[in-house]
């Protein structure tokens, strides 16, 4: 009996809960022969910001034990160049687009929501309250509740689209910024970002990234994103949620669609494997199919609590 | 632009070349072609330990009845590469390539290229060496290392170059084999001379291209230069691997190059400035 994969997230219907993550897919068209982007359920693009971004200078990136860590800094093109070069195409390959939205002031999120919103083909957006690369904006949003629901109240009153919201693992009180998102006006909220991490070189007695501190991603944070989805969705039951952090199976996903996430977001995993979304998908339906399940949906928030 | 595949390859053979490289040698039952100058990133043992793939520059690929058969050099410098000595002959691994823009071979037109290989930058040049020495395209190489320990492939090299009639010029740090000194100090006497090359294609350790560049902006040479930069995915979507470029615009080194000229880049790229 085939499977149902289809997914209602956050004012989306997806036709499967496989996202790529935000930063780790460019946007939608790099990878068309690894892993065409009509195929998954949905495409987060790189954080777009009003203006080009140049991001942090090089080095960017570290490997750890089962992860990595990065300090890219937002380099974007700026939504205009976006809308010109890339949306065109996404939208004839009628893919499902998530704009991540990216700004250092609260107008700068409005501004990108605004001039999104004369183009056709986008189907969400996700703010970006927690990048731990940049000196303004990002995560002074995310750990502040006050101000992020006043942001995404902001961005609301921009767009009768879904609004997804992605939380900062690093906020010091991660259920209030979830609540206050949602008060705001937020349909779904994504989790986790990166974690705030540092890597050292022991010989030269330095921090390995320039920046000292970078986001640290990749199967090795896995639990710790579970663990928040779980109490996200615990605390906040009828809140649709799309997981992330350290997906690299169908069995990853699985644990956070049972966790309480309606969809999941495959990042890290698509640098060491590009066409790991794809495979993500196969497997989720196998499990399935092993399972018995009709459909997918019927894992969601599954979890038996002991 | 070449198709890139992510292909299973099985490890053929592993060649001791000095105390801390090989040479690796995959045979994949696809057919894949490549640029020199291409690259492929590598799953250097299956698991997440390393975590990442690595980028290897390809320094041969040829076309067999069964599929395709490429060569990678590998220096010993951590854990991927460590994982690469370890790793069983017969064995299979995964490679995703050809990936990159590589040499512009067409560019020395009726003028002469020079190779510039320092340490383990060799890998594009030796491939760009025996396609140029295939077409019968006259170059001399230039390879400079450390020790004549480090110096790599030398006869391979001499081979190549001998059959269009060019010279093999060596240097070592320690003056051990070839000229004392660094291999960029022969090529700029040659070029002070006058009207010795039109093109230098290069690859090998930072303050090489740099004095390389250099040279070319003081003499309007065509430099084409190979870059290595620390890379997650290879293709582009990762953004760790950015250089300057001359317009001030940050490029991933594994899409726009990992060869680019030197004119595109930054005045003094290699001091990538923060914003």
């Amino acid at each position: 009996m085939p499977v149902d994969l289809s997914v209602a997230v956050g004012g989306l219907r997806l036709a499967n809960p496989v996202l790529t993550a935000s930063g780790t897919f460019g946007y939608g068209l790099d990878l068309l022969d690894l892993c065409p982007p009509e195929a998954v359920g949905g495409v987060v693009t790189k954080g777009l910001s009003p203006l080009p971004r140049a991001g942090n200078p090089p080095p960017r990136i570290v490997e750890t034990a089962a992860g990595m860590i990065n300090a890219i800094g937002l380099q974007n093109v700026g939504v205009d160049a976006f809308c010109r070069d890339s949306l065109p195409q996404l939208r004839q390959r009628r893919v499902v687009v998530v704009v991540n939205v990216f700004g250092e002031t609260m107008d700068a999120y409005e501004q990108v929501i605004r001039r999104c919103e004369a183009e056709e083909g986008i189907a969400a957006y996700e703010l970006n309250v927690s990048c731990p690369n940049v000196s303004a904006g990002g995560m002074e949003f995310g750990h502040d509740p006050q101000q992020l629901q006043r942001l995404t109240a902001r961005c609301r009153e921009a767009t009768d689209k879904p609004i997804w919201v992605k939380l900062s693992p690093n906020a010091p009180d991660l259920l209030a910024t979830a609540r206050a998102a949602v008060a705001g006006g937020a349909d779904a909220l994504s989790l986790i970002n990166t974690i705030r991490a540092v890597a050292i070189d022991a010989e030269r007695r330095r921090p390995v990234l320039p920046r000292v501190f970078g986001g640290l991603s990749g199967p090795a944070i896995k639990p710790i994103a579970l663990r928040m989805v779980l109490e996200v969705h615990r605390a906040l039951p009828e809140v649709p949620l799309v997981g992330i952090g350290g997906i690299e199976t169908g069995r990853d996903a699985v644990e956070f669609l049972l966790a309480g996430a309606s969809a999941v977001q495959v990042g890290t995993a698509t640098f060491r494997d590009p066409s790991a979304p794809l495979r993500i998908i196969r497997e989720l339906e196998a499990f399935c199919a092993a399972q018995g399940l009709g459909a997918v949906g019927e894992l969601v928030g599954g979890l038996v609590w002991p | 632009m070449i198709a890139r595949r992510d292909m299973r390859v099985r490890l053929a053979a592993r060649r001791e070349l000095s105390p801390t490289c090989f040479l690796l040698e995959l045979v994949t039952e696809a057919r894949f072609e490549a640029q020199p100058g291409q690259f492929g990133m590598l799953a250097c043992r299956p698991g997440r330990d390393p975590f990442l793939r690595r980028p290897y520059s390809l320094a041969a690929v040829a076309a067999r009845d069964d599929g395709t058969a490429c060569e990678l050099l590998v220096k010993e410098v951590g854990t991927g590469s460590r994982a690469l000595r370890e790793a069983a002959v017969g064995g299979e691994l995964q490679l995703l390539a050809p990936l990159g823009r590589g040499f512009d071979l067409a560019a020395p037109k009726g003028g002469r290229a020079a190779l510039v290989a320092g340490g383990i930058g060799l890998p594009p040049l030796l491939f760009a060496a025996e396609r140029l020495a295939a077409a019968g395209r006259p170059f001399d190489l230039f390879l400079g290392a450390a020790t004549a320990a480090e110096l790599l492939l030398v006869e391979r090299c001499q081979r190549a170059v001998a059959a269009v009639g060019g010279e093999l010029v060596l240097a070592t740090d320690d003056g051990s084999r070839g000229e004392r000194g660094v291999i960029t100090e022969p090529l700029a006497r040659r070029v002070a001379a006058g009207g010795a090359y039109t093109t230098v294609l290069a690859c090998g350790p930072t303050p090489m291209l740099a004095a390389l560049t250099r040279l070319a902006q003081s003499s309007r040479l065509d430099l084409q230069l190979s870059l290595e930069e620390p890379m997650a995915c290879g293709v582009g979507v990762c953004l760790g691997c950015v250089v300057e470029r001359a317009d001030g615009r940050r490029v991933p080194t594994c899409q726009e190059g990992p060869v680019f000229r030197a004119n595109e880049l930054a005045e003094r790229w290699w001091e990538c400035p923060s914003t």
